[in-house]
């Protein structure tokens, strides 16, 4: 009876665990994008550059904030399970091997909002509170 | 919802004409057309999103919506280039190495900073799917290299979907986990990759070849992905002649190199496991101190490696398992005899960022270059490294390695004063530093 409850207290605290939205960056879209929810694994395939067009064969803008930024800390050790670091020199490794190019970096908030309304394709995530000026908020499955 | 007539002007004039003309020519025609108002794009996800727009257009929500002059001879174009300039990015090494006896790479018993690395490259994505790209290459690392500079790869690339793309040029041989990185100090912990899998002293053999590369990613679902790429060329070898050593190549040709890497990435976040297969031919002349005409060798080789990666956070864990058949076919067997010879190799490496500018790193590494022979000093060599990796800031770092080998099979016996590898010191430890700034 007591390991039944425990069982069920445990997954409670997990379901509300999962539940939870990623505090510390939102992740956005551009205004025309239909999407509003994205999958995780999709998510690391765009911004390690392993996925480069949406499923109706648009192009994918991923855009990153400086690596130093807090909201990009929490990205990539949520998402991309690396840290900024690690992430750095993945990119290293395709820049110098000629396998490809690294989303931009930019260096504040706004600066990826801006970018993300007005590229169409593109995906980014800023902190949370930042006014978004029409960029789409997508949950992360 | 409604589009704007300038919109459908501008969608009708794109429709009807091909693809292909400069971005800047574009971009003037498109400013004739009139402004167009952010409505007039389609949603992606709709069929008429991708086959309208070029995605790179800037919609302008702040504009009158008429457009009634729209010429007919806009044209659609794939705009991204207008958007991703050509990109630049360099570094620059200098290490020192130094060994307690045998010359390793270098004149390192005396201490030798003959340890010289300087990339420059650029990429131009040209539209969506084309990149043009090339890296300037400069290196010294003891008898080779001597600061010549060349283009360490060149290629066109065309991205046609994830799952299929087309290299060409030369293009770098993606051997194991990281043949095709070695160059870059700033990607890894160590100053050194394993040497039982890739040697320095072998870099123009290994690292590129020119031809084509099919490459491609595929998304597998709850299977992970999978990374492949397959390629095909030749490699051109540089036959200047080793000082001191008793052979002078005369020629070296390489007919063929054709190979492939397969890797999957099954869904653990940071797991990579996978394979590469190499096939090559040499063919040479080389002049024999003693022989009047030069001999004929050619060295067909089977190469492959067995990778496994797990890199997640800040731990990265790697080991490779490899096999390298050769045979040698001689026209003058007395003096350079034929055979057939399979080397092992292998490492397991361990690296983890301690904090942001921190991180150390263990390797071990074996190497049999002939499996019948495993005995003696010059069958053999085992390394056991320990590395610091110091990130003075994003763009300079300093490591320090230190290395306990056991064994000469690594060595070269002309850079050793053309002594045998059974006469030099067994046990012996290698130290180095090295700086890399990079942008």
């Amino acid at each position: 009876m007591r390991i039944g409850a425990f069982i069920l207290i445990g997954l409670a605290a997990a379901s509300l665990a999962a539940e939870q939205p990623r505090s510390g960056y939102v992740l956005i879209g551009h205004p025309a994008g239909r999407a509003s929810r994205i999958d995780r694994t999709f998510l690391v395939e765009v911004f390690l550059r392993r996925a480069t067009r949406w499923p109706d064969d648009t192009p994918i803008y991923p855009v990153d904030l400086a690596p130093d930024a807090p909201a990009r800390v929490r990205f990539s050790q949520d998402i991309l399970s690396r840290s900024v670091a690690s992430v750095r020199s993945y990119w290293q490794q395709r820049i110098f091997s000629g396998q490809g190019l690294p989303p931009p970096e930019l260096s504040n908030d706004e600066a990826v909002v801006s970018y993300v309304v007005t590229h169409p394709g593109a995906i980014g995530y800023v902190a949370a509170g930042t006014a978004l000026n029409g960029a789409t908020p997508l949950d992360v499955n | 919802m409604q589009r704007t007539r300038a919109g459908v002007a501008a969608t009708d004039a794109l429709e009807s004409s091909p693809g292909g003309v400069e971005n800047m020519a574009l971009l003037e025609t498109l400013k004739s057309c009139g402004p167009i108002a952010a409505h007039d794009y389609p949603f992606p996800g709709t069929p008429s999103y991708r086959k309208e727009w070029p995605h790179a257009l800037l919609p302008r929500s702040d504009g009158p919506r008429s457009a009634r002059t729209a010429p007919r001879r806009c044209r659609r174009i794939d705009l991204a280039g207008a958007n991703r300039p050509a990109r630049g990015f360099g570094f620059i090494s200098q290490g020192f190495l130094l060994s307690s006896s045998n010359d390793y790479l270098a004149h390192s018993s005396d201490g030798s900073f003959e340890f010289t690395e300087i990339g420059l490259n650029f990429t131009l994505p040209a539209t969506d799917r084309l990149t043009l790209g090339l890296q300037i290459f400069s290196h010294d690392l003891g008898p080779i290299g001597d600061y010549r500079a060349t283009l360490d790869w060149f290629a066109v690339d065309y991205h046609w979907r994830d799952w299929l793309g087309l290299r060409a040029g030369r293009v770098k041989l993606p051997f194991g986990l990281y043949n095709d990185s070695s160059d870059i100090d700033s990607a890894r912990t160590s100053i050194l990759l394993p040497q039982s899998i890739y040697p320095a002293q072998n870099r123009d053999f290994l690292l590129a070849q020119t031809g084509f590369e099919l490459y491609g990613y595929r998304g597998l679902g709850a299977g992970g992905g999978v990374d492949y790429r397959l390629y095909g060329g030749t490699i051109f070898l540089d036959t200047r002649p080793q000082p001191g050593s008793p052979i002078t190549v005369v020629d070296l040709n390489v007919p063929f190199v054709a190979g492939g890497r397969f890797l999957w990435m099954p869904p653990i976040d940071g797991l990579r496991l996978g394979g590469s297969v190499q096939f090559l031919r040499l063919e040479t002349n080389l002049l024999l101190t003693a022989m009047p005409n030069p001999v004929a060798v050619n060295i067909p080789a089977m190469l492959w490696v067995a990778s496994v990666e797990y890199a997640v956070r800040d731990l990265v864990f790697a080991a490779e398992y490899s096999r390298w058949r050769v045979r040698t076919e001689s026209s003058e067997p007395s003096i350079f005899p034929q055979g057939l010879t399979f080397s092992e190799r292998g490492y397991a490496l361990a690296s983890y960022r301690l904090n942001p500018w921190l991180q150390a790193g263990a390797c071990y590494s074996v190497l049999f270059p002939n499996v019948q022979r495993r005995g003696g000093r010059e069958g053999r060599e085992f390394d056991a490294a320990l590395t610091l990796r110091f990130d003075v800031n994003r763009y300079w770092l300093v490591k320090v390695e230190g290395h306990y080998l056991h064994g000469t099979a690594g060595l070269s016996s002309s850079l050793n004063g053309n002594r045998p590898l059974s006469a030099l010191e067994p046990d012996w430890a290698l130290f180095a530093v090295k700086t890399t700034a990079f942008f």
